[in-house]
């Protein structure tokens, strides 16, 4: 483990509407598991460890697995601090989950800075076949007009499941100055909470 | 994998200024508190590493969980990682169930569990090592006491 410790830590946060397919997607990319009765919807935040190797150099990712539900965003903020990448996810079979992807990126570029690495990702593929509601075209050009990556994955068949982690680590490492700097957030120096997504939690709902 | 799980909410108590700004808003509402406020600022308690911030926030858990019943789920989980990090593990235990009880399937609830299983076992461990190895133990501090004692001089 004191190796381990030693590997340069690269960031990542999941994010994206309740029922997505986040933590589907972190149990099969990092234990390859998968429980196709498991529903049971993220409380707070999960957190999970993966050692992978880009261009022949190791690094430890640490995986950020956020609740989509709306009474958790408001606490989910807290954990975009020192973040490298966001993965955004959505269902490529609910229109409904597509639909809230701009509120994601709104949420995701709030609070991360410049040169943050942003990646789409449209999550259950293996039902594309019998119920896609969010063509491939609309993922990648909604991706396209954010500057994020995109594509398609299955945690049920495996299909892509690495390719979303692999390539947001790729493109961080190759981002002049995120890996030693990270996230410090659009406004350097100041606390990010007392902005936006914190005071949300005023409304006695 | 031998490695614990991990419970992220358990190690990355808020900084201060975070804190602060959860505890403004809960006490700006008063006695008109909502349920997200209320529930905002005990999870910042609970994450804390102060252990009056804990208790407090346990307490607060305690109250949402009796008024509001569609916060349960997150109540137990959260009043089992509080209980967990102020050492009561039988209370830890006992809403973690609860948890699991209801949701077998719960990843983040069998994570904790082996946490807290793996803190009681560990506890349990010390007591034998402190009642049985309580003269190997003066030894080696009185060795090195002596030997600190020896340098300074």
């Amino acid at each position: 483990m004191a190796s381990d410790d030693s590997l340069p830590t690269l960031k990542v946060l999941l994010i994206g509407p309740s029922g997505a397919g986040k933590s589907a997607l972190l149990t099969r990319y990092c234990d390859d598991e998968f429980d196709p009765e498991s529903s049971t919807a993220t409380i707070g935040i999960d957190f999970k460890i993966k050692k992978l190797s880009v261009r022949g150099k190791a690094y430890r990712l640490t995986l950020f697995d956020t609740a989509g539900q709306e009474r958790f965003r408001t606490l989910s903020t807290s954990f975009y601090r020192g973040a490298h990448g966001v993965l955004l996810v959505y269902d490529v079979s609910s229109r409904a989950s597509f639909l809230t992807m701009e509120r994601w990126f709104d949420e995701a570029e709030a609070n991360t800075g410049e040169g943050v690495a942003l990646y789409l990702v449209g999550a259950k593929l293996d039902k594309a076949e019998t119920s896609r509601e969010v063509s491939y075209e609309e993922g990648q050009a909604l991706a396209d007009a954010h500057g994020a990556l995109f594509c398609e994955a299955s945690a049920k068949t495996r299909e892509n499941v690495r390719k979303p982690f692999c390539d947001i680590v790729n493109q961080i490492v190759s981002t002049p100055g995120l890996l030693s700097g990270g996230n410090q957030g659009r406004t350097v120096g100041t606390v990010q909470v007392g902005k936006d997504g914190w005071y949300l939690s005023g409304c006695s709902c | 994998m031998t490695q614990l799980p991990y419970a992220i909410d358990a190690e990355t108590p808020l900084s201060q200024a975070e804190l602060d700004v959860l505890r403004a808003q809960y006490e700006k509402e008063d006695v008109m508190v909502g349920v997200q406020t209320k529930f905002n600022y005990a999870w910042g308690l609970v994450k804390s590493n102060v252990r009056t911030d804990q208790h407090l926030g346990v307490m607060l858990l305690s109250e949402i969980f009796r008024t509001s019943p569609e916060r349960r789920r997150e109540c137990l989980y959260y009043l089992a990682l509080g209980n967990y990090k102020l050492g009561n593990y039988a209370q830890a235990r006992k809403y973690n169930d609860l948890l699991l009880e209801n949701e077998p399937g719960n990843l983040q609830a069998s994570n904790l569990q082996a946490l807290i299983d793996d803190k009681v076992a560990k506890e349990g461990l010390m007591g034998v090592a402190i009642v049985s190895g309580v003269a190997v133990a003066a030894g080696v501090i009185g060795g090195v006491l002596l030997r600190n004692l020896g340098r300074k001089r």
